[in-house]
């Protein structure tokens, strides 16, 4: 491997570059119209213009992407997170075209589409998933019998959808006909397949999941939990590790889950295994997330590795070098994201920024982001705007460095959730560690109306 | 008369929801612009019965572009 492209835009290719670099590795970026002079674009070593600004035709075109891998000889692609990270057409064409994908392999990428597959890789394993179908249902029948098996309320879920879309309450018994049809639409009509399936509703939820590595050759380590149950819009707002609800015999036996899970799929290289948490603390498996993902800075910081070099040394065949029992878990880390938009109706605030005052950066305090004053916030993209993560010796500490961080930071010319940050580290349900994903709602509306 | 409906946020077009000829309410959504990922509703402003569409799926908007036109 000599030169990699990044098949993505804004931090996310800043942090490759970091990670590029430090192997030897030439570095090729790729830009939309929008992003003629982002930071991303001017930080590698070559870049190349791959469509206009809407995402089908540049970052979600393969064939713009694919010519550009040929017109600056890569031979590597890394894909970021979103855009086309966990799509298996795209991954099994750079494959064909002879370049190294740094991620899972197509087919791994193409079989865990499919969340059926997971719920009954799940069963298999004996590892709990939530009451329900492990198969996909179709017909009405089977969803009356567990309506009445489980009680009220369900979820209808399509088989292949994502991002919180498609997902569907059934809370009475005649809501089931025509919920089942409109999901079948749905399904059909956004993600090209009609598939669901029926589970239970967990109340007050959790959002635990285990950061996992693997080599070429069926070695795994899981690197602990993150917690991400501080949530607005099915996104994640604030992410932690380790989690204040896990205990030791938790973690191994869901590090333990997540292996498991990893081997039997053949997967390769970083992902995620997605747990919820229900009130009684049971956990249930929930998918996999086959990318690096934004938030893995939390586990950078609470084990020192470097997470996105070791993909890219995975996919270059190298061995893991290190052992589970080499993995070392230290203090706490939080992680926030900010927003381009406002902090408590969530309004997106494209614009440009105007000027900007940037915290304090430590061993303790790391910042990942694109921003610079004259930064256009593109309408076109995802309104993350930066991720400011704090490591301490506890978590106590952490919220403490965090808060610091934040009253020193700020962004001019578009409007940004870091107050919602604040808000966030100075509430009851957060220092308490009790935040479930259902707490932000009912946090900002008492703010909102005090 | 002719009333254009005008893009409220900056994105593109997600989908334009009414038909040519269909009579549209004071405050019927008309069509849908994402913006960062988040779906805005464009209503319209004035009753009327839609006399002419704009715009079309991942046309780029910026506030005040003429999406519908009604006949009011």
């Amino acid at each position: 491997m000599k030169k990699v492209l990044i098949a993505n835009r804004g931090e996310i290719v800043l942090r490759v570059i970091r990670a590029a670099r430090e192997l030897g590795l030439k570095t090729v970026a790729v830009y939309s119209d929008a992003d003629e002079n982002a930071m991303h674009v001017r930080e590698a070593d070559e870049a190349y213009h791959i469509g206009k600004s809407p995402p089908p035709m540049s970052y979600l075109n393969i064939a713009n992407i694919l010519d550009a891998v040929k017109r600056s000889g890569a031979d590597a692609v890394h894909p970021g997170y979103g855009f086309l990270s966990e799509n298996a057409d795209f991954a099994k064409a750079v494959v064909e075209s002879g370049t190294t994908w740094v991620g899972p392999s197509p087919q791994v990428l193409h079989s865990i589409e499919s969340k059926s597959y997971c719920r009954k890789l799940g069963r298999k394993l004996g590892v709990p998933i939530t009451p329900g179908t492990a198969d996909n249902v179709d017909d009405v029948e089977t969803i009356v019998r567990l309506f009445r098996e489980l009680g009220p309320p369900l979820l209808l879920k399509l088989d292949k959808g994502g991002g919180g879309k498609g997902i569907q309450p059934i809370c009475t018994e005649d809501q089931i006909v025509p919920v089942f049809e409109s999901s079948k639409s749905i399904g059909k009509m956004a993600f090209g397949s009609p598939e669901c399936y029926v589970e239970k509703r967990i109340a007050n939820p959790r959002h635990i999941e285990v950061q996992c590595l693997g080599d070429n050759e069926g070695n795994y380590v899981a690197l602990g939990e993150r917690e991400c149950s501080v949530q607005r819009k099915y996104q994640k707002v604030v992410e932690e590790g380790p989690s204040p609800v896990v205990s030791v015999e938790d973690r191994q036996k869901l590090q333990s889950w997540a292996v498991s899970i990893l081997r039997e799929m053949g997967y390769n290289n970083a992902g995620t295994v997605e747990f919820l948490r229900d009130e009684n603390g049971n956990f249930y498996f929930m998918e996999v997330n086959a990318r690096i993902q934004v938030e893995h800075p939390v586990t950078e910081m609470i084990t020192g590795m470097d997470l996105v070099k070791t993909q890219l040394l995975i996919a270059m065949g190298e061995r893991l070098g290190i052992r589970q029992e080499d993995v070392n878990i230290r203090g706490n880390a939080i992680e926030l994201r900010i927003y381009a938009e406002d902090p408590f109706t969530f309004v997106p605030s494209p614009g440009t920024v105007t000027e900007i005052a940037f915290p304090r950066l430590s061993n303790g305090v790391r910042l990942d982001h694109a921003l610079e004053p004259g930064l256009k916030v593109s309408p076109f993209y995802d309104p993350m705007l930066a991720k400011l993560i704090v490591h301490a010796a506890d978590r106590r500490g952490a919220i403490e460095l965090m808060k610091e961080s934040l009253r020193a930071f700020r962004i001019e010319g578009v409007k940004t959730t870091i107050p919602l940050g604040l808000l966030i580290m100075e509430s009851d349900a957060f220092v308490e560690g009790s935040f479930t994903t259902d707490t932000l709602a009912g946090l900002i509306e008492a703010a909102t109306t005090r | 008369m002719d009333h254009k409906v005008t893009a409220t946020m900056p994105g593109l077009v997600a989908r334009v929801v009414v038909n040519v000829g269909e009579k549209v309410a004071e405050g019927q959504e008309v069509a849908v612009i994402n913006c960062m990922k988040t779906e805005i509703s464009v209503k319209a402003d004035k009753p009327g019965a839609v006399k002419e569409i704009l715009v079309k799926e991942w046309d780029e908007m910026q506030v005040g572009d003429p999406m519908v036109v009604l006949e009011i």
